[in-house]
């Protein structure tokens, strides 16, 4: 298979009061296409700064980051909009991630007006992805406050769905929600994985999940990449302390 | 049969008028540890606060009793209930951090809260509150002591609440969603800190989660509650093997569980 994704020894530097804090230290890994890639770790590892540098929500310090075999840091204008419409995001908490004064259908459209799609076709397109993620058109017409959690974040989806990504990024996605709900978007998810080929790149920390969904996970600890293999290998046979703790704080 | 810590009895809550809590009934016995679970708006929370008189101005129980050693909790007013809040119920909640007030330090909340109940000195709180962060593995106590809850991690903080409700050395521990917050690693920590202190004061708990492996872990008998009503209440391993209602079973299904090979 090919690969979607390449990192190469991507660095972050956050400074506090001048004090220096390598929140991502040298990181390398890959992501094939249609995978469903883990990452696990305690807070505060760096897995979601790793999240925001493929994003280009923040800056690295150095490193290579390549979208189907080009590199993707430092581009500009066209290609750099394009590159956003390439890669989405799914947050932690669904209702903070839409704009409190706008309704669902809004913030799902978006993107595609930004992207040059004709308010109408959008419209039509925001209807389908509600579909798409098993809510009522009603919802369309609903703010995020009015919604509930995992109806928010079926919305928060169908957002991301909207400008066609080759890869998404879920950012604890499902780990605000209750057992139940959870079980439904993950269901969600896998179906949409399989009927649109997408690439999911899963932050958690719920190995039950990641075995659950994952065909190979990272696991991260103090900015490093410390294990990397199938969820199964990792869960049976860790290798690193940090990875048995964690495993065996799971009940 | 020992005679019940807690016994909930027809348990009706409403707030605003609106009941958001039915017909609930159920015991707990000196010890014993109970698990609360269910989805978010189920109630769960409700019924503790319920327990520990914490409804606030828009909740009432408007049917039902609830007796916490044969004394009817719901009864009671004021100084009543501020004497049986601490020493006799402790609590847990959900988010320490945003619990404790955030211009004063960890220690001057701690003399409140201990001289609010009992004739002692700050050293023998002190002593104490040494004594609780070294059985939870916590170094450091005196740095802790000195700090702003806003100055501690969520783990740090979570344990600040367990310390704060334990010092009082209270009969019945209410715990709601106390580790929801904290990374699973610290999670594992807090649960073992908890079944310590069962362990080592005899306490009784009910803890509300909806983290079920927890739940497994710490609970002798479990209540999942479903749209205000109590759906099932059993023995942990009866209702999590065998659940009868059909919410505990698709609860139970949604659970994703590790295999450990």
């Amino acid at each position: 298979m090919e690969k979607i994704l390449e990192v190469k020894n991507l660095k972050k530097t956050f400074y506090k009061n001048k004090a220096a804090f390598m929140a991502v230290n040298n990181i390398s890994f890959h992501m094939k296409k249609g995978e469903c890639l883990g990452l696990v770790g305690e807070s505060g590892c760096g897995k979601s700064t790793t999240a925001k540098l493929i994003t280009h929500l923040v800056t690295p310090d150095s490193g290579s980051i390549l979208l189907n075999g080009e590199e993707i840091l430092g581009i500009k204008g066209k290609r750099r909009k394009q590159f956003y419409a390439d890669v989405q995001m799914v947050f932690q908490t669904p209702q903070d991630s839409f704009d409190p004064r706008c309704t669902l259908g809004d913030g799902i459209m978006e993107s595609m007006i930004n992207h040059g799609v004709k308010r109408r076709e959008a419209k039509q397109k925001m209807l389908e992805l509600l579909r798409m993620v098993e809510l009522s058109q009603e919802y369309a017409e609903r703010y995020p406050h009015q919604v509930s959690g995992g109806q928010c974040q079926r919305a928060a989806i169908a957002r991301a769905l909207a400008i066609d990504p080759q890869i998404i990024i879920c950012d604890e996605a499902t780990s605000a929600l209750d057992v139940t709900v959870q079980a439904q978007i993950v269901e969600l998810l896998r179906k949409l994985q399989r009927e649109m080929g997408l690439s999911l790149l899963l932050i958690c920390h719920d190995l039950a999940l990641v075995q659950e969904m994952c065909d190979r996970v990272l696991v991260m600890y103090q900015g490093s990449i410390v294990e990397e293999g199938t969820p199964d290998e990792i869960i049976k046979n860790p290798q690193q302390e940090y990875t048995k703790i964690l495993i065996d704080s799971v009940f | 049969m020992n005679q019940p810590i807690l016994a909930v009895e027809h348990l009706q809550v409403c707030y605003t008028g609106k009941p958001v809590l039915e017909d609930i009934n159920l015991t707990i016995e000196p010890g014993q540890i109970l698990g609360i679970v269910g989805e978010s708006g189920s109630g769960k929370s409700t019924l503790i606060k319920a327990a520990m008189g914490l409804l606030g101005n828009d909740g009432e129980v408007t049917r039902g009793d609830i007796f916490y050693k044969n004394q009817n909790v719901t009864d009671l007013k004021g100084e009543e209930l501020r004497r049986l809040r601490g020493p006799e119920m402790g609590m847990i909640f959900q988010n320490t951090g945003a619990s404790l007030c955030p211009i004063r330090t960890i220690e001057d909340q701690l003399y409140e809260t201990v001289l609010q109940h009992e004739k002692i000195t700050k050293q023998e709180i002190r002593d104490r509150a040494m004594g609780l962060f070294e059985k939870m593995n916590l170094p450091d106590g005196e740095r802790i002591l000195k700090s702003y809850s806003f100055e501690l991690s969520g783990g740090m903080n979570q344990r600040v609440g367990i310390m704060m409700a334990m010092i009082l050395r209270p009969s019945l521990l209410f715990g709601d969603e106390p580790t929801s917050a904290l990374d699973v690693t610290v999670q594992a920590q807090v649960v073992r800190e908890m079944m310590k202190m069962r362990e080592l004061f005899g306490t009784t708990i009910a803890i509300v989660t909806h983290n079920i492996g927890v739940v497994e872990y710490m609970a002798d008998k479990v209540a999942v509650m479903y749209q205000g009503r109590l759906v099932e209440y059993g023995d942990t391993k009866e209702v999590i093997h065998h659940p009868q209602d059909a919410y505990t079973r698709k609860l139970i299904d949604a659970v994703l569980r590790i295999h450990r090979g």
